[in-house]
């Protein structure tokens, strides 16, 4: 039916305003799964003028949008990276991914993903790789269910609240 | 006496009589002992031989053992009444208080069982290790969302049935009542559009009930304290983690997409149920008169509704039921789950289900003859619906392949009857013979 087609294309800053919507809901998201990823709702303009240059530095970002009955329904962000010492050299790395509540569970995020591999490939990059909260079991169960598998891990502290922290 | 003076009163005498009777349910031997040496066969060496055939048919537990017809209440304390998380010993009087309902109404014998536990899981894991003892557990008094991954759980884990009445019981009553009031406005439940204030354990339950009668799910709307829920409210994900029955309501109902509050989502609906907070005023009578034609109230908050309901019919309301015995209407929980314990017991059912509720419900809503506005709900003294509700719930255990012993509804019927009719009986002598004291005299 051509009311369920889902469309993935790169993004536009015409699309910043929807696109932010999902971004913040995303951060809230995550803000649930951790205290050091609490949003900042205050900062709107920096993190909107951020957006905006990764939908605009192609070479350095991919950054796609899904659409469904005509409305952004998904989004993914890729951060291109050197890895000189490593072979292959170069790898891109999904630090967003957001698809809103209702259009999950119908292949979005698979679409999406796609379509960044076609782009990967375009840009001779084929290590992709996945970052999002250790307790996000949604995104862990996702990547594990399309093949990635964990390669690294990132630890953090606030040091401010460091014994609080450890007796966690 | 005014109505705070009489809440007074009633404190008083319930502690003076609670500290007179030192517990409201007890044990006692139910067959005859007569000398010593009848030991031999009740209990060693003779009982043995029943270990042994109970060890090589564990189901014959449920016919040789009182299993058939024990329940256990169980609470961690969590929700007690209006009153909170007051902890598993102070539960107790209320457990109490259930198990007595239970066995006066359903002819069971039920055992309170307040536990001391601080997770889900660890609530799941107690219960379920209690499972040999009982033939169903009744989950009260749970503090939600909790209380909904303990019952999936547990009705997941067991094979005898797990019921949480302030989910299902109150949603199985829900669905009667509203039955008979959309029988009364002439109205169709695949018609009905239906808003429901207050999106805790009971609305919640209650709208996944509706769903399954026929209610079309976009023809319901959730308000909670955040307003309307709709798929695109930006506080969804948090309700996802937290409560997924309440995320998977958010995403399939409102298929107009509405947004805003309590007002917007009567504008043009049938019934308004509300299991909110008790304030009257919060529903206002200028929002009924933006509902459908024929509208229908149901404010159910304890102890104060949501709106009076001599406000609500002035406003226009056709059926106006509340929580409360001193209004027509009362939608009350024990209306439902003596009938519905009784009918898995004597069905010794593996579970119990939306189906089955669904017919239980019908069963009470039917049970009123003629329902009229202010007779959609039977009474707590129409002894017969209990027999009749769990005659009903025991065939659906055996249509639905949950039954380990099989009869016609008819041959249900009897067998609830003479069980609720014989303990009542008993229950009359222990008091006539003065064996259940009379009560004391309190200042």
């Amino acid at each position: 039916m051509i009311n369920d087609e889902i469309i993935v294309r790169r993004a536009e800053k015409e699309d910043i305003e929807q696109f932010m919507d999902l971004v913040m809901r995303m951060k809230r998201l995550n803000g649930e799964f951790d205290s050091l990823f609490k949003a900042n709702e205050d900062n709107l303009g920096n993190i909107k003028n951020y957006y905006l240059s990764t939908i605009e530095h192609r070479d350095r970002f991919v950054t796609l949008v899904a659409i469904c009955k005509k409305k952004i329904c998904g989004l993914v962000k890729a951060e291109v990276k050197d890895r000189v010492s490593y072979i292959p050299d170069k790898e891109a790395r999904i630090n967003d991914l957001y698809i809103m509540p209702e259009f999950r569970r119908k292949d979005v995020g698979k679409k999406m993903l796609n379509k960044l591999y076609e782009i990967a490939r375009e840009m001779n990059i084929r290590v992709i790789s996945a970052e999002f909260p250790t307790l996000n079991l949604i995104a862990l169960n996702f990547y594990q269910k399309i093949g990635y598998r964990e390669i690294g891990s990132v630890y953090g502290v606030d040091i401010e609240n460091i014994e609080k922290e450890k007796s966690e | 006496m005014d109505s705070r003076e009489r809440t007074l009163h009633f404190n008083k005498i319930a502690v003076e009589y609670s500290k007179y009777y030192k517990g409201k349910v007890r044990v006692y031997p139910n067959v005859p002992i007569t000398h010593l040496s009848d030991f031999s066969f009740w209990y060693t060496p003779g009982v043995a031989e029943v270990s042994m055939q109970i060890n090589r048919h564990p189901e014959d537990s449920f016919e040789m053992t009182g299993r058939w017809n024990t329940i256990g209440i169980v609470t961690d304390g969590t929700r007690v009444l209006g009153l909170g998380n007051v902890g598993p010993e102070a539960a107790t009087p209320v457990m109490e208080g259930k198990a007595m309902l239970f066995n006066l109404l359903g002819g069971i014998n039920a055992i309170p069982l307040p536990i001391r536990v601080s997770s889900a899981q660890e609530f799941v894991n107690v219960t379920k290790a209690l499972e040999p003892a009982f033939g169903g557990f009744n989950l009260e008094d749970i503090e939600s969302p909790k209380c909904f991954f303990v019952l999936r759980d547990l009705q997941k884990a067991l094979s005898i049935p797990a019921w949480h009445d302030d989910q299902l019981g109150t949603a199985c009553i829900i669905l009667a009542g509203m039955i008979n009031a959309l029988r009364i406005a002439g109205k169709k439940i695949p018609d009905a559009k239906i808003s429901l204030i207050g999106s805790g354990a009971a609305n919640i339950a209650a709208a996944h009930l509706m769903i399954e009668a026929g209610i079309k799910p976009e023809n319901i709307i959730m308000v909670d304290s955040h307003g309307i829920m709709e798929p695109e409210r930006s506080d969804l994900d948090k309700i996802m983690l937290s409560n997924p029955w309440k995320y998977e309501l958010a995403l399939k109902t409102n298929g107009e997409r509405k947004k805003g509050n309590i007002a917007e989502s009567m504008d043009g609906a049938d019934i308004v149920v509300s299991a909110a907070k008790s304030e009257p005023g919060l529903i206002k009578p200028e929002w009924i008169k933006k509902m459908n034609s024929d509208p229908i109230i149901f404010a159910l908050a304890n102890p104060l509704p949501e709106i009076w309901p001599e406000d609500a019919k002035k406003a226009g309301a056709k059926v106006v039921a509340t929580g409360r015995s001193d209004f027509p209407n009362q939608i009350n929980n024990s209306l439902v789950f003596p009938g519905i314990f009784r009918g898995v017991l004597d069905a010794r059912s593996k579970g119990v289900n939306f189906n089955i509720m669904v017919k239980a419900a019908y069963e009470i809503a039917n049970y009123v003859k003629d329902p009229t506005e202010d007779n959609i709900v039977p009474t707590m003294d129409d002894w017969e619906l209990y027999p009749r509700v769990a005659s009903s719930v025991a065939r659906a255990t055996v249509d639905e392949g949950l039954a380990r012993k099989t009869d016609s509804k008819e041959g249900f019927f009897k067998t609830a009857s003479d069980i609720i009719s014989e303990n009542r009986e008993n229950f009359s002598k222990l008091m006539k013979f003065n064996i259940v004291k009379k009560l004391p005299e309190v200042e």
